[in-house]
């Protein structure tokens, strides 16, 4: 391009004619098509805002096309304060709103397409959208028709920090109404070559962390795989994917009771009702008041409900579901985000959220371990004797001018490891905020870990030298923090339980993985001492018709 | 070997005569297909906890058992008759044209009893149209077990077809000598027959025949019934390709010793030693041999490739299969078959019927033992198999063993029905036995083959 082009196009002159001539072609007038595309390159520029050149043509495009789709200055304004840019990013932020179509949008911008040159002018009899969708698609994010849900429930387990107590498969049973020996959640210990349940294990002491535990343990729920084999080779659709949160569940209406989701399916989640199941189907009781059994059995889906929930009828398959009724806000919305299991859990381990939102518990706890096993020790007071005194607390008890050591013995509970590790926290926390859709708990304890950090520093200044060795944290930096964390917590790896079967599971475990060759042995708990029935075997072969004793196959 | 003729009325024995040993043997299938429907009963009233079944994993059971077992294997003897049936009539082996209906109705027998067993292995058998038919455009893409329903209908009305077709040359031939009790029958299996369809009719069934032969290995007991297992990653004891060519090899076994059984009962009762020679089962049991062969070969294929360096799940897998001691009784009993097939080829004084009897006897059992173990060890040696209840027990509850009464019930009262009802020896069988057949000049085919 010369300099003495004067051209208002970037690709000059020559470009210009050739639209021009397009234009021509067209019945509609060639010179207001020009000076709006002219004007519309000023816009690109910055020169000139979108309000006003709409404001200068809208008669003109009323009079030459009797519409004009562009937006009001209104909407106009609205979907600045979206974006700022390039048409392109403006529609990247529009994309995926779930509260427009990406269609509507489009119309919406249709002064950017006017923006993206004269072509678009020629077109305008199909609406100006038509040649945006053209220039967006190949380099746009996403298409329309693959409409993926942004929530997928699902968990991160921590084995080092379970006790192997089996509260949560107590807690299932009653949630779900189950019958004896059905075990949706399964808690085991084991123990293979690498890893001795008693001598050798990772930790010789005892540390308020680990419990001191000896056992090796292995929490095992459904996976709801996001390749569930079980959906696969289901012959009825019964065993589905439901599509707004990812949940694999049985329809127990539909479910003609093959079995073949129980063989399909690798973990060995499933289990089938064998006979009547022992609460009658009105006696299912999850909500507080439940005249209606249907609330807390049926789920909510695009198109009515679906039994899918609590426990199966006879002769269809059950397995974990998740708690669909917690999910769907039947239970309450406190209890959106969360199950039955994670509830019980006296120590954590078990943190439920849609794994999909990085704010999440499970997504907080698998990407940053170190940090949230902290968080959740220090703040889960059902199962921890160290306990992160609150910024309320802190303000009640200290006094400007108190000491470091001081304060710590003014507050109750507090000692200098625990300061530490609440410190440590806030220096390596990056400081995201929990969403507000659902139970992000482990985000909004680092919050009030924060703030009690905050109201700390306001008595006693934690970033000074001597500060930093009292509470040994070395010289301040951030990877002393996560030193100082993981002193703490350990730095556990993370797993998918047979990620090489391809079922893309939506658990994933903090601590050991099992070998191919480890073997359960007895817990910390014994089932039938919660009142828990492990074999179910035991049970159905009191109805076996001409049962043999000990004969098998 | 017989110096009689054979006859017309030779093949309408059956339909014409009414004896007290068929009443007898009537009852005695009817009584055991009727126990089993009042076990099944039961079964329906209680749930599938009379069974012996349970759930794998924690639960320590074992998900399908006998029922599956049973059915693959009643499948197999179907695939494997209409094969037999099919290879007959589109290799030319006229030798076997005798035993070809029967190897025929073996098939709807066989399928009709698979069938069934689909329906008593569910837990809620009166969703079976709701639930399956009506997802069907959508679960046939992805379900091993909906290809499964797929393969065996297709094949249902296939081998019907191939049955009906054939019967019309008879039915219309005999048509004088056959009882007026079963005129509207008779009349609807005719229905607009001319003899200048012969011709048409036989260029029909050599296309079925062909498509028989060529489905089988692709899709059907090569194919789609061991993909049921053969596709599911997470269990050992059925991954792999070999369980195509095992399960074909099984079929052609069972079919063939199901055959020749039923041929016995047949020649025995209406003294068809000239129809159904001797001939016919040195040349079956010479088969039989054959398949027992491919049978063993793919069993040793298995196991080396388990034992020697294999995964460990594969290696603990097959370890616990060749020590299974119903296993080693089930190889031997099969191994030991085919010894006595190859001396007797080598001696042929060893042959006798009676031994070929017993020689198929002990081949059905060994399948049927080697099906349902089959089933079984899957669930007993998963990948996953960190549970302390795995490998967890299954023994066959008595209603499960009782359906194996029903279903051959089932299967004997479906012969003794329908050889009152038409000829279960081909009408061509008999004119090519006289030679007065018109591919009579085609029967020059070697003695013995295979």
């Amino acid at each position: 391009m010369s300099t003495d082009d004067e051209s208002f196009h970037p690709l000059g002159e020559e470009w210009e004619d050739e639209l021009e001539t397009m234009l021509d072609d067209t019945e509609y007038d060639s010179d207001l098509g020009m000076e709006m595309a002219q004007d519309a390159m000023r816009v690109t520029k910055g020169e000139l805002s979108e309000a006003e050149f709409h404001e200068r043509y809208h008669e003109d495009v009323m009079e030459e096309f009797g519409e004009d789709e562009r937006p009001t200055k209104e909407a106009y304004e609205a979907a600045q304060e979206e974006a700022k840019g390039t048409v392109s990013n403006m529609l990247n932020a529009f994309d995926g709103d779930d509260g427009e179509t990406r269609r509507e949008t489009m119309k919406k911008m249709g002064v950017g397409a006017a923006a993206v040159g004269v072509g678009a002018f020629g077109a305008a009899s199909n609406g100006p959208e038509q040649s945006v969708t053209a220039a967006e698609e190949g380099h746009g994010p996403r298409q329309e028709t693959t409409e993926e849900s942004d929530t997928q429930w699902g968990m991160t387990i921590d084995l080092e920090r379970c006790d192997g107590c089996l509260s949560c498969m107590t807690a299932c049973s009653e949630e779900n109404d189950l019958d004896q020996g059905v075990n949706w959640m399964y808690v085991m210990a084991w123990e293979d070559e690498n890893h001795h349940g008693q001598e050798g294990s990772e930790y010789d002491v005892y540390t308020d962390f680990n419990m001191g535990s000896d056992f090796n343990m292995l929490v095992r729920p459904c996976q709801h795989c996001t390749d569930a084999p079980c959906e696969k080779v289901c012959p009825t659709t019964a065993r589905h994917t439901r599509d707004k949160d990812g949940l694999v569940l049985t329809d127990y209406d539909v479910c003609i009771g093959c079995r073949y989701c129980q063989v399909a399916c690798p973990y060995g989640v499933n289990y089938f009702q064998w006979d009547e199941p022992d609460v009658a189907y009105e006696d299912i009781d999850g909500l507080e008041d439940p005249d209606n059994p249907d609330q807390i059995t049926h789920a909510e889906y695009e198109h009515g409900e679906r039994w899918v929930d609590s426990r199966a009828p006879r002769g269809t398959m059950s397995k974990c579901t998740m708690c669909p009724s917690m999910q769907d806000g039947k239970q309450g919305e406190d209890k959106v985000g969360t199950s039955a299991c994670e509830s019980a859990c006296p120590p954590g381990a078990i943190q439920f959220g849609n794994v999909k939102d990085e704010r999440s518990d499970p997504s907080q706890h698998r990407e940053h371990p170190v940090k949230s096993r902290a968080i959740v020790h220090l703040t889960n007071s059902t199962d921890s004797t160290k306990t992160a005194p609150s910024a309320d607390q802190i303000n009640s008890a200290l006094s400007e001018g108190d000491d470091l050591q001081t304060a710590i013995d003014q507050i109750e509970g507090l000692t200098v490891d625990i300061l530490a590790i609440m410190k440590s926290i806030e220096m390596v926390s990056e400081g995201t905020e929990p969403g507000d859709e659902e139970n992000n708990s482990i985000l909004s304890a680092e919050q009030d870990i924060l703030s009690a950090v905050e109201a700390f520093q306001q008595y006693v200044d934690l970033e000074t030298e001597e500060a930093y060795s009292e509470l040994g944290l070395g010289d301040g930096s951030e990877q002393q923090a996560h030193f100082r964390l993981e002193q703490y917590t350990g730095d556990p790896s993370s797993f998918q339980l047979l990620e090489d079967v391809g079922t893309n599971p939506n658990v994933t475990y903090l601590g050991q993985e099992p070998g191919p060759e480890a073997q359960q042995v007895e817990g910390p708990t014994k089932y039938e001492d919660v009142g828990l029935l492990d074999e179910r075997q035991e049970y159905l072969d009191e109805g076996t018709v001409g049962r043999i004793d000990g004969v098998s196959l | 070997m017989s110096t009689k003729t054979p006859s017309e009325e030779d093949i309408l024995r059956p339909i014409n005569t009414l004896t007290k040993k068929y009443f007898i043997l009537y009852g005695v299938a009817a009584l055991g297909l009727v126990a089993f429907l009042v076990a099944w009963a039961y079964q329906l009233q209680q749930g599938l906890i009379v069974t012996g079944l349970g759930d794998w994993g924690s639960g320590g059971g074992s998900t399908w058992g006998l029922y599956i077992g049973a059915f693959i294997w009643w499948v197999g003897v179907a695939h494997g008759g209409i094969i037999l049936s099919a290879a007959v009539r589109l290799l030319n082996m006229d030798r076997y044209m005798p035993v070809a209906r029967l190897a025929e109705m073996t098939t709807i027998g066989g399928l009709s009893a698979a069938g069934f067993y689909i329906l008593v292995h569910m837990g809620r058998p009166d969703r079976m149209v709701t639930s399956v038919i009506g997802h069907y455009h959508i679960t046939v893409n992805n379900s091993p077990l909906v290809w499964d329903v797929t393969v065996i209908t297709a094949y249902f009305v296939l081998s019907a077809t191939y049955l009906g077709l054939t019967l019309r040359y008879d039915i219309s031939r005999l048509r004088d000598d056959l009882p007026d009790m079963f005129e509207p029958v008779y009349k609807i299996l005719t229905l607009g027959y001319t003899e200048a369809e012969d011709k048409v009719i036989d260029r029909m069934v050599w296309w079925l025949a062909a498509a028989v032969i060529i489905m089988a290995p692709l899709l059907l007991h090569g194919g789609v019934i061991p993909w049921l297992f053969a596709l599911l990653p997470a269990m050992p004891g059925w991954t792999g390709a070999i369980q195509g060519p095992m399960f074909l090899s099984i079929a052609l076994m069972s079919a063939i010793s199901g055959i020749m059984i039923i041929s016995y009962a047949f020649r025995r009762a209406y003294d068809w030693d000239h129809i159904i020679t001797d001939d016919i089962f040195r040349g079956l049991l010479l088969w039989l041999g054959f398949f027992t062969l491919l049978f063993l070969w793919f069993q040793l294929q298995t196991i080396i490739n388990g034992v020697f360096l294999g995964p460990t799940n594969k290696a603990v897998a097959i370890e616990a299969k060749i020590a299974h001691p119903i296993y080693q009784v089930a190889m031997t009993m099969i191994f030991g078959t085919l010894v006595y097939i190859f001396l007797q080829g080598i001696r042929p004084a060893l042959f006798s019927k009676r031994r070929a009897l017993i020689a198929s006897v002990i081949v059905l059992t060994g399948t049927l033992t080697e099906k349902i173990l089959f089933v079984v060890e899957g669930f007993l040696h998963p990948t996953f198999d960190i549970y302390a209840n795995t490998p967890g027990t299954y023994f066959p509850s008595a209603i499960e063993w009782l359906s194996l009464v029903g279903t051959t019930g089932l299967v004997a009262l479906l012969f003794l029905n329908l050889s009152k009802l038409v000829p279960v020896v081909e009408l061509h069988a008999i004119e090519h036995l006289r030679g007065d057949h018109e591919h009579g000049e085609e029967a020059t085919e070697p003695e013995v083959e295979a």
